[in-house]
């Protein structure tokens, strides 16, 4: 296998050392220090390559400091890319040096037996109950052991019952136009269960037909992003084989980050499987995100009613840099009658969620955050619209933060509170509801 | 380092601001240049980021006192080794000290920190009709502290100059700890030699600028652009020499040689065609009624000396495409080889069509590739060259190459460097250009000022 860190020498001598990337990058206009933009990181991991440089704490240290966020990576005139670096870097550094507790537990042993997982979430016993207790508010859970990782971190917390379990397999319609195969996610699964029912009220309203496979898994993009491939690749390969075996016209994602793995990083990280690697093609393929499938819908604006409110949105890196997913929520949002559109300074900007880069850098991932509430806040914004529920859960957190009311929901929930204001009955629950309860 | 130098420092700028980890000071053995440290021998003991003139002159109190050499730095663009660890010593980085302290729209005038984005500054200007016209092309993420020191200028500098002729004002910290304060507000001033000037293209070996007084003009009303096509370049640079001839002063006058051509149009689409020996992109700004008249005679001008295609912008959006080709003309070549050294000579214009034929006599003598970008109404053609860093043989070629390009533009009556400075990397040539007497005379300045050869040791005067 060719994928070895010294494999990289040729993406790392790309980097002309210009600087742009000072510009962008969210980390080091925090911390200004020159290993923290993606030059510096370029130049440590070129350290490594060439020998001047072991894999020693501070190297570590310096590699968790990169929210994969791609920023540098767009706008790099080399087009060097910085993220696949990183994750080399890591992946060498979980080769040489292991995995610390917290991510050995979660990652082997939770997110890869999806049986654990849904056990562990349900019973609350392994996420909950031994990892995490409830936050002194009593809302959040705050992580329990000190395992590396900033003790004060709010998590949102999981639902009574998992996503998957509140809906048959499929979701059928009658006469349907389409029919399509719903990847959840992790966190619309087990966290934000009313963004999962929003995508599957919407597009069963335009007569799409939803799969929601009960096989399949976290996509790994966790695991993979810190180093753990092997788990990564086992993942993978499952969510190939129960996703291939739907007949279905597309797999959507309600999340850039699950999306971008299914459609391009799958094939990357199997390229050395002769057999798998055009599985994952050909489920890249397939893919798309929620927003990308209903603006493509006839007549998706046809059902909405009015909602008077005033909207910003933000854009998740890997929804706008990784599936190149802009204008279509715009264009929703937009099309809302009565909702007045603000977009806001810096909408592409990282939120500095980053995955666990925000367990592992609270105060940092704060402060970034700052930024991006500050934006939301200068908007006059009563709805933060966004794609991703990592980035609902990190803006949910900092708004709260500085006590600002601001509601944080996916552009499908946006798009289903404008369907049940047109008052269009729904055809699967609710039927007549006047659609409040639908939303909470 | 020592410990109780360490120690001294972080009473100085607080722990927080201070970095020896070998990872951090790794990160300090570069700049956007080619010079090549020995990591072994080259790695800073020490990086401090202060936040204001009072710790600066502690800084560099110390400094003088225990004799350890001083780096400053920006943001680490120059393109020059200018920035480069020189062993023990403090990289002494400013970008903390980044606010715009004032702008004054009755006098005309910006006082700046040091660490401030130039491109900052300049939307925070223009944002009430003023304009800070010096335009490097890293005026994004380089900083005016890096701007002043090393002169920096643009595509405008054919019509508004350079950094230099807007820098008025300066404070600064001299080797030995004390503050100066030079120049001033106004824009009228002989009071004694112009130190001013002096510390303008210093290159961080004279003092460290904490504070920057610049002159700014009004906002020109409106901009109009063009592209124009020759089937040879000298054409284009005759072009160049009669639209300045005429009087006609566009703001920018860009010219692209055949392999950039070639690149961008693959690379972006533009529509260029790919066997045209050169491309001019104009543009001129000023007072709407008069845009159409000088774009008029620009282009009679192209045509009559054999353009074979002229496109002028009719909207912002097309103007945008024109600039879209020039701004993508780096990543474009870099697609071509992985290693790019932009060299940065400057001739009289007049010499422009000669300084490339140079070029590429010495580009087929080495069997390498050099492809051409000039800001040509400047004669400050950028040789970029494309090589692979890896190959050490064809490097070998590539730095003799190099060395001959430099000779080349002395004896065409031009300059080393138009606006990249000598830094490191130049440092050898110098006298080609100063001469002994020249050389002597800045090395008696720097001894005046700088004793303990502290400030930036090996820029300019080699180590
Ligand atoms: C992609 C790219 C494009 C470029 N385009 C241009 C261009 O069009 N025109 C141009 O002129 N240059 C250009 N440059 C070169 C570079 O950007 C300029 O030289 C710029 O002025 C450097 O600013 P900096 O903040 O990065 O300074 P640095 O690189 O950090 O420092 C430059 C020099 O100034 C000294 N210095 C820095 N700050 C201070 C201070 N406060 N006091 C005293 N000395 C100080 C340093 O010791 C060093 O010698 C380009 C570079 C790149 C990478
Ligand atoms: S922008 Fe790209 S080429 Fe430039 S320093 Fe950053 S990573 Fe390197
Ligand atoms: S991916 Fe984001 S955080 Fe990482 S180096 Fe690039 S810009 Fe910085």
């Amino acid at each position: 296998m060719d994928s070895s860190l010294e494999s990289w020498q040729k993406e790392v001598i790309r980097c002309i050392r210009c600087g742009a990337c000072q510009n962008v990058c969210p980390v080091f206009k925090e911390l200004q220090a020159e290993s923290t933009v993606a030059r510096g990181r370029v130049k440590l991991i070129r350290g490594v390559i060439s020998k001047d440089l072991d894999l020693t704490d501070g190297f570590i240290d310096k590699m968790s400091l990169c929210l994969m966020c791609k920023a540098c990576v767009v706008n790099c005139p080399s087009g060097v890319k910085v993220d696949k670096l990183v994750e080399a870097a890591r992946k060498e550094i979980a080769k040489k040096k292991g995995l610390s507790p917290l991510k050995m537990l979660i990652f082997r042993l939770v997110l890869k037996n999806r049986w654990v997982f849904n056990a562990g979430m349900r019973t609350g016993r392994i996420f909950q109950g031994l990892v995490f207790r409830k936050g002194s508010n009593g809302q959040g859970m705050l992580p329990r052991m000190s395992l590396g990782i900033d003790k004060r971190r709010l998590l949102s917390p999981l639902a009574q019952k998992p996503f998957k379990s509140m809906y048959p397999e499929v979701v059928k319609v009658p006469e349907a136009t389409m029919r399509i195969a719903f990847f959840t996610g992790c966190m619309i699964n087990y966290i934000y269960t009313d963004t999962g029912r929003a995508v599957i009220n919407v597009l069963n309203q335009n007569g799409v037909e939803v799969v929601i496979p009960s096989l399949q898994n976290c996509c790994g993009t966790p695991v993979r992003i810190n180093g753990d491939y092997e788990t990564a690749k086992t993942m993978a390969k499952a969510n190939i084989d129960v996703f291939l075996k739907e007949k279905v016209d597309a797999v959507v994602v309600a999340c850039g980050t699950c999306g971008l793995s299914l459609k391009e990083e799958y094939a990357e990280l199997l390229k050395d499987d002769p057999n798998y690697v055009e599985k994952a093609k050909k489920l890249g393929s397939m893919v798309k995100d929620f927003t990308e499938l209903v603006v493509s819908l006839e007549g998706f604006e046809g059902k909405m009613g009015r909602l008077p409110v005033k909207v910003t949105y933000h854009d998740p890196c890997h929804l706008i840099r990784g599936l190149k997913v802009k204008e279509q929520p715009r264009q929703i949002i937009r099309s809302i009658p009565g909702v007045i559109f603000e977009e806001m300074t810096k909408a592409d900007t990282c939120c500095g969620s980053g995955g666990s880069f925000s367990l592992y850098h609270y105060e940092l991932s704060t402060k970034i955050n700052d930024h991006k509430v500050e934006s939301v806040h200068k908007t006059g914004a009563e709805i933060l619209a966004t794609g991703c529920s990592a980035c609902r859960m990190h803006i949910e957190d900092g708004l709260n933060r500085q006590g600002n009311p601001v509601k944080v929901m996916h552009t499908a929930q946006l798009l289903e509170m404008a369907y049940q204001a047109g008052a269009n009955p729904s055809p699967v629950k609710h039927d007549k509801g006047k659609g409040r309860k639908n939303l909470e | 380092m020592r410990l109780e130098i360490i120690q001294k420092l972080s009473e100085i700028v607080g722990k927080d601001n201070l970095y020896t980890e070998l990872e951090d000071l790794y990160c300090y053995t570069y700049d956007a240049s080619f010079v090549k440290a020995d990591f072994k021998k080259d790695l800073a003991g020490v990086a401090v980021y202060p936040s204001n003139t009072e710790e600066v002159a502690q800084i560099i109190k110390l400094a003088n006192q225990e004799m350890i050499p001083v780096v400053p730095r920006g943001a680490g663009t120059n393109v020059s080794g200018g920035t480069i660890s020189v062993g023990d010593c403090i990289i002494l980085v400013l970008k903390r000290m980044n606010k715009i302290l004032e702008i004054d729209g009755k006098n005309l005038i910006a006082v700046v920190e040091p660490g401030v984005i130039t491109g900052q500054l300049q939307s925070e200007v223009e944002r009430i009709g003023l304009f800070y016209p010096p335009d490097p092309a890293s005026q994004a993420f380089s900083t005016m502290g890096g701007n002043v020191a090393e002169c920096a200028g643009g595509p405008r500098g054919v019509k508004y100059g350079v950094t230099r002729d807007y820098v008025i004002g300066l404070e600064a910290v001299l080797p030995t700890g004390e503050v100066i304060n030079t120049g001033g507000r106004t824009i009228k001033n002989v009071t004694g030699y112009d130190m001013t000037k002096l510390f303008t293209g210093s290159e961080g070996t004279l003092c460290v600028i904490t504070k920057i007084i610049v002159k700014l003009i009004p906002l020109p009303e409106a901009k109009s652009t063009m592209m124009a096509v020759f089937s040879e370049i000298v054409q284009a640079c005759e072009t160049v020499s009669e639209i300045i001839a005429t009087g006609l002063v566009p703001c920018s006058l860009e010219l692209l040689d055949n392999i950039y051509i070639r690149n961008i149009e693959e690379y972006a689409k533009v529509g260029l065609p790919t066997e045209a020996g050169a491309v001019l992109l104009i543009e001129v700004d000023g007072d709407s009624e008069i845009l159409a008249k000088q774009i008029g005679k620009i282009e009679k001008i192209c045509s009559q000396l054999g353009a074979v295609q002229i496109r002028v912008a009719k909207t912002k959006e097309e103007a945008e495409e024109l600039w879209r080709a020039r701004r993508s003309a780096f990543a474009a070549v870099s697609r071509l080889r992985p290693t790019i050294i932009g060299e940065d000579a400057t001739v009289p214009r007049s010499s422009i069509p000669a300084a490339v034929n140079r070029i590429q006599e010495i580009a087929a003598k080495y069997n390498i590739i050099v492809a051409v970008l000039g800001h040509a109404g400047d004669g400050n053609l950028h040789a970029t060259i494309l090589t692979d860093e890896t190959d050490q043989e064809e490097m070998a070629r590539v730095e003799k190459a190099i060395d001959e390009i430099f000779i080349a533009t002395v004896e065409l009556g031009g300059s080393l460097s138009g606006e990249h400075g000598i830094g490191r990397a130049k440092s050898k040539f110098i006298t080609i250009q100063t001469g002994e007497v020249g050389l002597e005379v800045q090395r008696q300045i720097k001894q005046a000022l700088d004793p303990n050869n502290i400030l930036n040791p090996g820029v300019m005067f080699g180590a």
